[in-house]
């Protein structure tokens, strides 16, 4: 078995050491953020400068006041006023630039959820088919939508928040050594201690962390358990709350609980080191000494009682937004891995082909791997003749919906070809592919657009003739009059359809495409039983005049087709009409044996 | 300050006064006094917080005054204030800890006994998918105000004391820092309007694209075949537009009500500096005092910043406390004091008229026996109520009108530890709980003995499911049940049914195409289920259907027909149509060749 893809990197070093593999995922985030935020690096760093300067600028009251006080109260008989209309000035230069660092920084966020909104939709676009399977939809919304969401702390706030916690207090300590260093190196050992206890605490707190998270998430499961399955916990344990829940909730309070209490007097004593009533304490009581000595202006006492209360707030914005930085890390992890996701190689257009005629499909030696390495067809060779009906039959997980997965190129093979009129499906454009081979798989979907449209999807063009001519033959014409605007009612709008409605929309859209070739899975004549025949009537109409692969699952189903290809494991072990396999006894025979004594046991 | 504050208009204060009540109503009993107390004690230390720096008045004015024994008398208040200030951080940290986290536990206690007594319907809407986000959200943002209280009665009670010690050493000044309080208020509640409706629009634009992004992920297969990859994202790309220019919109709109604050503060402090000097030069103030004013208003002014996003916050905080008070508040449907015995296993439903919520009537006059001991199959039209009244009988709702009686008694009359006590419910969209298969059956009857729990699975053929499973009987079954496939889970969930042996049981059959081996099974399993017990069943399978003892036809609301198959068949009414469509598509087949003119055939 040949392995398709190498992994990124080497899996086996990284185990070795967990701590290293941990530093190494969350460099390679921060790195990858780094790397998306790219595009408005300039803005962001233009941001964080005004803000860092607005942050300069908020010592301006109290540098003011004290030097009006030393004019004042020294008699020096110079005018204050032009303090005071400086002042003025100066702040509101720092409103200016708090405010636009904010639009600036904000208008940038924006413009980048957009551009990697684009860039991913259009990447998104380019995968190969194969990606889409089993659902991605809920996935594709939240990364573009909510993880680019996410990156909003990290992109509008991240680096313009660091920048005014070192510039500020930076500013405010330079002036207090400058007017009084003694009392300066005291307010400053007030807010050092405080800021010590404080970082010891971030360093402890990621212990709890890991408790409280799994805490968490077992709270969630077990509410969803209680929702999801209530009229199982009600039906069946009448009177028993659920006994989950119950523990998962108990287990929650108590982790959050350790965490605080373990945090609660350090972060006491922290907050009581620099509670503006100590501050000013400190400072006033220090500084009556200094005075009384001689050794200090009374007045430079303004500057330490101003600018001494809001210093260790000015830190804490480095602390705020640690959960805000993990999320927008986790984020943009996988807004990347996204980003990551191979596409599907586009045709060369120096080598893009057009189907050759007739349109037969060939299947020559059709190996097929998962990224993973694991095989599941080895070596599928067999021939579609236009106008024919080829039958796929064989157990679960044989590879039927594989090989036709495979023929609607969802995905590529990984070895032998695929060619249709002769040329290998990979040297087809998309476009011309899909002119030549249409598929009705069971995940029936319409898109938010008017019923035509919808039934036009692939001739948007065609006349209202052609497209009631084809719900007519669909079944559907008549549901669709009943709509309150007919052909122009809004899927999910204004037109609600069963399961089996919509599944005759859509065929009545495969039948207007008019590809030649048809992809089919017999499971969705059954998809909704209380409209089994109407769909049933439809597809025999889409059947009439086509090459046909059908995926059968009843075998009765497909007794007249031209061609059974029975698949065991990858392989297709029998081949031929239903009445010459069905007497050479082998795999096929017992399969019908099987479903016959089911049916006729029960009817 | 608080005199202004409520002056500022009634919007406002009309505001806090029901944040603070829907607060209040969710405190749990008992809590009332000691989170009065500590209300108290923090609003008693934010008091001695303001007294500190109205202490600093006489203080500082003695130092300028050159008197520095008169300012060291003065530093004895102040040292009060700065030890009340170390034992409150301690004392009311662990307090809050201690309130916040019996306030947590009280919501779990009354959030996990309120879901099991809600009404089943409650579960069918909406709501019931904010539960996760109610229970862990809402619940920490409720419980964690008791925290918040103190930055917010900090940020109040504080400046308010200074502003009362400002007033009374010099009117003028006080009221130049009082005099943008107003203002400020006024043009928040203006900018706020002017918000709410860009708000609206970005929210708007960003619900349209997510909508846009699952229907382009989930209808690529779809687009790319009907060449419709460029148009598919046309309307993507036009909604992620559409949501860029609402959101630059937003950040330039929400700017002045963001930095209004802001600004206010900056007016404050320039008209503080120019009111004290022209009071200094014009009046004769002593400088000294004028400064000492000075500093007091900036104090004053200072934690107001703060004031902004902590309001925020809180409106957050009560915007959770109503969710959980508006999910507290849902009245289960009433049980009776001394509930009646159900008689006998048999059903009737008399004039049942039933709609639900805003929706037309979905039961018109449904009049319907079940006989004990039999099997009844209801079949219909999908979306004709079947569901609904399966659904009736377990009183998952309350009939509009007429009666649900089970065992000759009304449904309303006994209690549902009664009720589900004869009641098995196997529905379609089976949920097992997360943990063994072994588990899951035992949950249906929790005193059973091994032998019996094995029995059950049995007859259900879960043991073969058993059998293929890694960890035979101790396999987990996945979240929901996802590691089986809807057969498997179905199986099991008949497997339950027989373990609890209720002698009632309500049956919604599999429509999801079962592979062959599955539907086989399943089949199996209900003949087992349906000896000796009362059995009604929403039928898809035409086998289960003939082999009822009774069919009733659901139609337009009501039961339009009831009898036995041949008897029905031989009336050859809605029954007898039903049966031959359904006969038709049994015998389907995706025939060869019947060519015929097809709308749109290019092939």
């Amino acid at each position: 078995m040949v392995k398709v893809t190498a992994p990124p990197h080497d899996a086996a070093d990284a185990d070795a050491d967990p701590d290293a593999a941990d530093r190494t995922a969350s460099d390679q985030t921060a790195a990858e953020l780094a790397e998306l935020r790219r595009a408005v690096r300039g803005r962001i760093g233009v941001a964080a400068v005004l803000q860092a300067l607005a942050a300069v600028l908020s010592i301006t009251p109290a540098v003011v006041l004290v030097e009006i006080a030393r004019r004042l109260l020294n008699d020096e008989g110079e005018s204050v006023w032009p303090l005071a209309w400086l002042a003025a000035g100066l702040l509101l230069a720092r409103f200016a630039l708090y405010a636009s660092a904010s639009l600036l920084s904000h208008l940038a966020d924006a413009d980048l959820a957009y551009l990697l909104r684009r860039r991913m939709t259009e990447h998104v676009s380019a995968l190969p088919l194969s990606w889409f399977a089993g659902g991605v939809s809920a996935r594709v919304r939240s990364t573009v939508q909510d993880d680019v969401g996410s990156l909003h702390h990290a992109v509008a706030h991240a680096r313009a928040d660091l920048a005014s916690a070192v510039a500020g207090p930076t500013v405010v300590i330079i002036y207090l050594l400058w007017v009084d260093w003694p009392l300066a190196l005291v307010t400053a050992a007030l807010v050092g201690m405080a800021q010590t206890i404080r970082s010891r605490l971030a360093v402890r707190a990621t212990d709890q962390v890991n408790r409280i998270a799994a805490a968490n998430s077992e709270l969630t499961a077990a509410v969803l358990e209680t929702v999801r399955g209530i009229s199982v916990v009600k039906a069946f344990a009448a009177d028993q709350s659920s006994r989950r829940f119950t523990a998962a909730a108990a287990e929650h309070a108590d982790a959050d609980e350790q965490a605080q209490r373990i945090f609660l007097r350090p972060r006491g004593v922290a907050r009581a080191t620099v509670a503006p009533a100590t501050v000013v304490f400190v400072v006033t009581a220090v500084g009556t000494g200094l005075v009384a000595a001689g050794w200090t202006d009374p007045v430079d006492l303004v500057a330490f009682i101003l600018l001494g209360v809001g210093l260790f707030e000015q830190l804490t914005p480095i602390y705020l937004a640690q959960d805000q930085r993990e999320r927008a890390q986790d984020a943009a992890g996988r807004i990347s891995g996204l980003l990551r996701e191979p596409r599907q190689p586009e045709v060369d257009p120096a080598r893009a082909r057009t189907v050759g005629t007739p349109p037969t499909v060939e299947l020559d030696d059709v190996h097929f791997a998962y990224p993973d390495g694991r095989e599941v067809l080895h070596g599928v060779s067999a021939t579609l003749r236009p106008g024919t009906v080829t039958a796929l039959v064989g157990s679960s997980g044989a590879g039927k919906s594989t090989l036709a997965m495979l023929m609607a190129r969802f995905a590529d093979v990984t070895a032998g070809t695929i060619r249709l009129g002769g040329v290998d499906l990979r040297d087809i454009g998309r476009d011309e592919l899909y002119r030549h081979i249409g598929f009705l798989l069971q995940d029936v979907v319409l898109l938010r657009r008017s019923i035509r449209d919808n039934i036009a999807l692939a001739v948007p063009e065609a006349s209202d003739e052609a497209v009631r001519a084809a719900a007519r033959a669909a079944a559907v014409d008549d549901r669709v009059l009943a709509l309150p605007r007919g052909y122009d009612s809004v899927v999910g709008e204004d037109a609600h359809l069963s399961g089996g409605e919509a599944q005759r929309i859509a065929i009545a859209r495969t039948l207007l495409a008019g590809t030649p070739i048809v992809l089919l899975d017999e499971a969705t004549a059954f998809a909704d039983p209380d409209s089994e025949a109407a769909i049933q009537d439809a597809l025999a109409e889409l059947a009439a005049g086509r090459t046909l692969l059908v995926i059968a699952h009843r075998l009765y189903t497909v007794t007249a087709a031209d061609q059974i290809l029975v698949l065991d494991d990858g392989r297709i072990v029998e081949r031929g009409r239903h009445d010459d396999l069905l007497a050479a006894g082998g795999r096929y025979a017992q399969l019908w044996r099987a479903q016959q004594s089911d049916r006729e046991g029960r009817a | 300050m608080t005199s202004s504050a409520n002056t500022a208009g009634t919007a406002g204060t009309a505001g806090t006064a029901s944040v603070a009540g829907s607060l209040r109503g969710l405190i749990p009993a008992g809590q009332h006094r000691p989170l009065g107390w500590y209300l108290a004690s923090v609003a008693g230390y934010a008091v001695s917080e303001g007294v500190a720096f109205g202490v600093l008045f006489p203080l500082l004015t003695a130092l300028f005054d050159g008197d520095t024994t008169a300012a060291a008398w003065w530093l004895l208040p102040l040292t009060a204030a700065a030890v009340a200030g170390w034992f409150a951080h301690y004392y009311l940290g662990s307090r809050a800890l201690r309130l916040s986290s019996a306030w947590r536990r009280d919501l779990y206690n009354r959030l996990g006994g309120k879901l099991v007594t809600l009404p089943l319907g409650w579960f069918d809407g909406a709501r019931a998918g904010e539960v996760p986000q109610l229970v862990i959200g809402d619940v920490a943002r409720v419980s964690s105000t008791v925290f918040l209280a103190q930055a917010l009665i900090g940020a109040v009670a504080t400046p308010a004391t200074i502003a009362v010690f400002l007033l009374g050493f010099d009117w003028r000044i006080g009221l130049a820092a009082l005099i943008a309080v107003p203002v400020v208020l006024v043009a928040l509640s203006v900018s706020r309007r002017l918000t709410e409706r860009s708000e609206a629009a970005e929210n708007a634009a960003t619900a349209e694209a997510g909508s846009r992004l699952v229907e382009f992920a989930g209808a690529q297969p779809t687009l790319r075949a009907t060449g419709q990859t460029a148009a598919g994202r046309a309307a993507l790309d036009d909604a992620l537009a559409d949501q860029h220019r609402a959101s630059r919109r937003q950040i330039v709109r929400s700017l002045p009500g963001e930095y209004i604050g802001e600004l206010g503060l900056q007016l404050a402090l320039t008209a503080l500096f120019l009111v004290g000097l022209a009071l200094t030069t014009q009046d004769g103030l002593e400088p000294g005092r004028m400064i000492a004013l000075v500093v007091l208003g900036i104090s004053l002014l200072r934690p107001l910043d703060a004031l902004v996003g902590l309001g925020g916050i809180l409106q957050a905080s009560a915007a959770s406390a109503r969710r959980i008070a508006e999910l507290l508040a849902v009245e289960p449907l009433p049980e009776p004091a001394d509930g009646k015995q159900i008689g006998h296993a048999g059903i009737e439903l008399t004039d049942v008229h039933f709609s639900y919520p805003d929706g037309p009537e979905v039961l018109t006059g449904l009049n319907l026996t079940v006989p004990a001991g039999r099997t009844t199959a209801l079949v219909g039209a999908s979306g004709g109520g079947k569901t609904t009244v399966t659904k009736l009988i377990a009183r998952f709702h309350d009939v509009d009108s007429g009666s649900v009686r089970v065992g000759g008694v009304d449904v309303r009359d006994v209690t549902g530890r009664e009720l589900f006590g004869h009641i098995a419910l196997v529905f379609q969209d089976v949920y097992l709980l997360d943990t063994t298969i072994e588990e899951n059956i035992r949950f249906g009857n929790p005193g059973a003995t091994e032998e019996q729990v094995r029995d059950a699975a049995r007859r259900a053929q879960v043991d073969s499911i058993v059998a293929r499973l890694p960890n035979g009987w101790a396999s987990h079954v996945g979240e929901g049940g996802r590691l089986l496939s809807g057969g498997e889970r179905q199986r099991v969930a008949i497997a339950r049914a027989l373990c609890k042996d209720a002698p009632i049981v309500l049956l919604d059959e599999a429509t999801a195409s079962l592979d062959t081996e599955n539907e086989a099974a399943v089949h199996d399993a209900i003949a087992e289920l349906a000896t000796d017990r009362t059995v009604l069943v929403i039928a898809h399978r035409l086998d289960t259907i003939i082999r009822a003892d009774q069919i009733a036809v659901l139609d337009g609301g009501r039961i339009v027909e009831c009898g036995t198959h041949p008897e029905l068949a031989a009336q050859d009414g809605r029954y007898a149509a039903f049966w031959r469509e359904r006969e038709r598509a049994r015998g389907w087949r995706l025939t060869t060749r019947t060519p015929t003119g097809t709308a749109g055939d290019r092939g």
